[in-house]
């Protein structure tokens, strides 16, 4: 015991005297927080690759009005109570403002947290409504909500002319939402019709039982909201099963693996909603991004989320450089009045008052033969 | 030597007392975490430690008080802290309710029904069960708890709150262990068919030990609610079980100051351990493989019970 | 009933994995009293040590798909295998004489430690295995749909599960290890070397799991390094529910176990499969407390 004090508490003490000052004139920090570890920890690890790229980029042309930007990454396991530990470490160690989370309820967890330490929070991939209906000051985000993604979805299912729909989720709150909503707008057009609304449970491998039961439904469509991991498992196995049903996603499903994991055969003809690839913009800004990010980790870039986590770093770092100012009163005034159709690497960004994007974000795009992703007009 | 002891416990309180006036908000909401852990694990350590049975459920009883908290709360507006009896009584009552037909369950059976628990109660909370639990988003917009009109906010108050709770927590368990009711549970632990055979009533001795503390758990619940403001599944997944049951295993199964470092060490390394950045569970994990290796009775076991003679007979 | 004889066949492959992944818990235990709750990571160590296998020596193109894939499962189940010595050894040996619950928290930071080791060493994001290593071909029998891969995987597992059976039953070493089973003591009074008989069992029990993350890759395609946990949650109540320690249980339990969850997604709810699976778990335990085939012997008399 006494041998276990003589360890643990120098530890603690040592950790404290590394923890870095808390404000330097020098440099302007920026916090990430994201799952760098648990089971999103692919799209958290891609976001912080994304935002020291960024971070390079303007370091090398001469940094933020003449100071050093400094990216500052915290893990949020994915878990609520973990992601407010990290939002308070965030707060303690000076940052301007902190891009993130994925989760919606991870989010949400840490929103008055930054909100109470006035510190701007610009979150990449958490779509629920209700996050920005706070009327919090300091809180953005560059992914659209699930609302306008699910007028989009079931415009397109109408458009594709599927009259009878069967909707899959995964029961997270993402997920949930925008099966609903879309459920909702379907059940109000005309011909269409819902036969089929449940969840699957995420993390599994194993499908077939519920594309048996959804298949005894017979829908001429099936839509999708969950995860790309399981999207790509279900479009597999519903090829073995001799289904040749459409099938059509949501943007959690816009993901390179999608196809890797079920095979160009199975993944031909996949329609998914989604904001637009870097890929299909040819703003100089995101080929150049796309460019670099290639040149650097040697494969583009794979999660959307990641890339809108970038769009939230850009959209904070041009609201330092425009008011010469890291005040967060001044910066969140410049976001939500003066920031008109700033261009992101994921299309023209504004905000509205409530700290939501505006404009129209979501593309529809399809799988073809050989697994890539193609922008349908 | 025992002296010697309990001046290293006063003099731990008194520096935690104290760690908020020279520790960041960071490292003092750390602190919260690991206080509610404490607690957490404390409460458990009556089923684990002392009645030694099998539960790796835990999660499920501190679910229901923070969604009991949460719904009374929001839909009725009843304030936070006064829905804590409330909590504890409804864990308490589910506990009662679910551990009567598996109590007799031993060993490891117990341990996967316990399981088993956890896991219905995180689905049915996801697949908003009633219609009152708000499925996968939870429920938000929890109120700030509010001590005679003082509300509380920052991670400095809840520290205070946390942790007198804790005090109080170790006081009455302290007392518990001691009574009449903690020797049949440990005489119940150490030879369950001995104790039958001396006129315990094992099977009721179990049953309380459970509800007692669920109760506890169902009462935490309630902070925890009112410090995340939110409550939702993920807060109370099965893995959640797992931390608590390593802490008091980790510990020292059946001690009160055991239980307490478990959670320091549980709870606290995994922030110690941020510098490694994506490498952190990593070490995490080996870190208690190691402790468990060189400590097998947990880090700090409970003291055997010393019953002097001379003192008895005249 | 069409669908439902389908939903069976869907049950029984799920089952297969499960049985396989819990014949290593429950050989594990039988013989140390030990849950080890690192078995699932074995698992996940199996199906990515068989992707690298698979890709850097390309031995299907060699040796054509069925040796090929044999001798995959062979090397997968030895490293695994030593894998599960070396936990063995490290883990859980210095914490034989301990409370039982120390090698639980042992084993669950083993679990950690593992599926961390994973992710620093592949990265977090999903890794696949090549397509069409084995043909893709659809059995139709009496209208059903039965992917050909489908029935390997469950003839697969019947196979291994029958050798393991007869090593145990009918072997001098298959007997040491009931004997241990039985009494460790008494075993090694009769010059049984005890900690043989575990290093048999800590390598036998993770070669099995291995073989199953092998066969989960090559059948489902997808792995990623927190698999392990939920297969393990669910080979564990496969084990449990056949009674644990009884090798010929943990079969009934496993393939049982996917079949409740098939046919409890099929007729009652896909969200709440899991919960019907527990609660159909606590119901059997409730009625027979030792599981299905457990002995039902009052402990410590």
């Amino acid at each position: 015991m006494k041998k276990f004090i003589a360890v643990f508490f120098p530890l603690l003490a040592l950790s404290l005297l590394l923890s870095p000052p808390l404000f330097s004139a020098e440099t302007v920090k920026i916090g990430l927080m994201g799952p760098m570890t648990g089971p999103w920890a692919s799209e958290g690890q891609e976001m912080k690759q994304v935002l020291d790229l960024l971070a390079e980029d303007i370091n090398s042309a001469g940094g933020l009005n003449g100071k050093k930007v400094e990216v500052i990454s915290e893990d949020d396991s994915g878990d609520p109570r973990q992601a407010s530990l990290a939002a308070t470490r965030l707060t303690t160690k000076g940052v301007v403002a902190v891009i993130g989370t994925y989760g919606s309820s991870i989010t949400e967890a840490t929103q008055n947290i930054y909100d109470e330490s006035e510190i701007i929070q610009v979150a990449n991939g958490s779509t629920a409504i209700r996050l920005t209906e706070k009327g919090l000051d300091y809180f953005f985000r560059t992914c659209p909500r699930d609302d306008e993604q699910g007028r989009v979805a079931a415009n397109t299912i109408k458009k594709l002319g599927h009259k009878k729909v069967a909707i899959l989720h995964d029961n997270t709150s993402y997920a949930k939402g925008l099966a609903s909503e879309t459920q909702g707008l379907l059940i109000e057009m005309e011909g269409v019709e819902v036969v089929f609304f449940e969840a699957i449970t995420p993390g599994e491998r194993d499908y077939n039982a519920i594309l048996t039961k959804v298949k005894a439904t017979s829908p001429d469509a099936i839509f999708f909201t969950g995860y790309y991991p399981e999207a790509g498992l279900l479009l597999r196995q519903k090829t073995e099963m001799g289904w040749d049903v459409p099938f059509m996603g949501g943007d959690a499903t816009n993901h390179p693996d999608l196809v890797k994991i079920a095979g160009n055969a199975a993944a031909k003809g996949f329609y998914f909603v989604s904001a637009p690839l870097p890929k299909d913009l040819d703003t100089p800004e995101a080929r150049d991004f796309v460019e670099k990010f290639q040149k650097a980790y040697g494969h583009a870039p794979n999660s959307i989320y990641a890339v809108l986590a970038g769009d939230g770093f850009r959209v904070v770092t041009e609201a330092i450089k425009q008011t010469d100012s890291t005040d967060t009163q001044k910066i969140a005034d410049y976001l939500h009045k003066e920031m008109e159709g700033f261009p992101g690497l994921t299309g023209k960004i504004s905000f509205n008052d409530k700290g939501d994007r505006v404009g129209e974000v979501y593309r529809v795009y399809q799988v073809n033969e050989n697994g890539e992703f193609i922008l349908q007009p | 030597m025992k002296d010697q002891r309990n001046l290293i416990y006063a003099g731990f309180a008194l520096l935690l007392l104290l760690s908020p006036l020279f520790l960041n908000r960071y490292w003092v909401d750390v602190l919260n975490s690991v206080g509610l852990y404490a607690i957490l694990g404390l409460s458990l350590n009556i089923i684990v430690g002392y009645a030694g049975m099998f539960h790796m459920g835990h999660a499920a009883f501190y679910a229901v008080g923070a969604y009991t908290t949460a719904i009374l709360n929001t839909t009725y507006g009843v304030p936070v802290l006064w829905a804590m009896p409330l909590s504890g009584f409804l864990a308490g009552l589910f506990a009662l309710i679910v551990a009567r037909p598996i109590i007799h369950l031993r060993g490891d059976y117990l341990l996967i029904v316990t399981i088993g628990l956890v896991e219905i109660v995180r689905i049915a909370l996801i697949n908003d069960v009633f219609g009152i639990t708000g499925g996968s988003n939870g429920i938000f917009g929890i109120d700030r708890p509010e001590i005679f009109g003082y509300r509380i906010r920052k991670p400095a108050q809840f520290f205070y709150l946390i942790w007198a709770f804790a005090a109080v927590t170790v006081y009455l368990f302290h007392r518990l262990e001691n009574s009449r009711f903690g020797r049949a549970l440990t005489y119940l632990r150490e030879d369950e068919v001995a104790a039958e055979g001396s006129g315990i009533n094992t099977a009721h001795y179990k049953l309380a030990a459970f509800v007692i503390g669920a109760i506890w758990a169902g009462m935490i619940g309630t902070v925890f609610a009112a410090k995340m403001t939110i409550v939702s599944p993920e807060s109370f997944s099965f893995w959640e079980s797992v931390v608590m049951f390593m802490i008091v295993i980790l510990g020292g199964s059946g001690s009160i100051p055991g239980v307490i470092l478990g959670a320091f060490l549980v709870i606290g390394l995994p922030e110690l351990f941020r510098g490694f950045a994506n490498a952190r569970m990593l070490f995490f994990g080996a870190a208690m493989v190691f402790m468990m290796i060189f400590r097998t009775q947990g880090i700090i076991p409970p003291r055997p019970r010393k019953y002097p003679i001379d003192e008895a007979t005249p | 009933m069409e669908q439902f004889f389908q939903q069976l066949t869907n049950g029984l492959a799920v089952g297969g994995i499960y049985a396989l992944i819990a014949l290593g818990y429950t050989m594990v235990y039988g013989v140390l009293k030990l849950i080890n709750f690192a078995h699932g990571d074995l698992f996940t160590i199996g199906s990515y040590l068989g992707l690298t296998l698979l890709t850097s020596m390309a031995l299907t193109d060699k040796l054509g798909p069925f040796f090929g894939i044999l001798l995959l499962a062979v090397m997968v189940m030895i490293l695994v295998g030593i894998v599960g010595i070396l936990l063995d050894q490290v883990a859980y040996r210095p914490l034989r004489e301990s409370p039982r619950l120390s090698a639980v928290v042992s084993a669950l930071g083993a679990s950690i430690f593992f599926q961390n080791t994973i992710m620093l060493i592949y990265g977090a994001s999903f890794h696949v295995y090549p397509q069409n290593i084995l043909p893709r071909m659809v059995v139709n029998v009496f209208g059903l749909h039965i992917p050909m891969i489908r029935i390997l995987v469950l003839l697969a597992s019947v196979v291994m599960m029958l050798a393991l059976y007869t090593f145990i039953q009918k072997t001098t070493i298959g007997t040491a290890i009931r004997a241990a089973a039985e009494d460790q003591g008494a075993a090694k009074l009769m010059g049984i070397d005890v900690n043989g008989v575990i290093m048999i069992v800590f390598f036998i029990g993770p070669a099995l799991g291995g073989a199953a993350g092998l066969m989960v890759g090559l059948y489902y395609g997808q792995v990623n390094f927190t698999m392990g946990w939920i297969y393990g949650l669910k080979a564990f109540t496969a084990a449990i529910l056949g009674g644990i320690g009884n090798i010929p249980g943990a079969m009934v339990g496993g393939i049982l176990l996917g079949v409740i969850e098939a046919l409890g997604a099929a007729y009652i709810s896909i969200a709440w499969k899991d919960a019907i699976a527990f609660l159909v778990l606590i119901l059997i335990l409730i009625v027979r407390p030792t599981g299905l085939l457990g002995e039902r012997v009052a402990e410590k008399i």
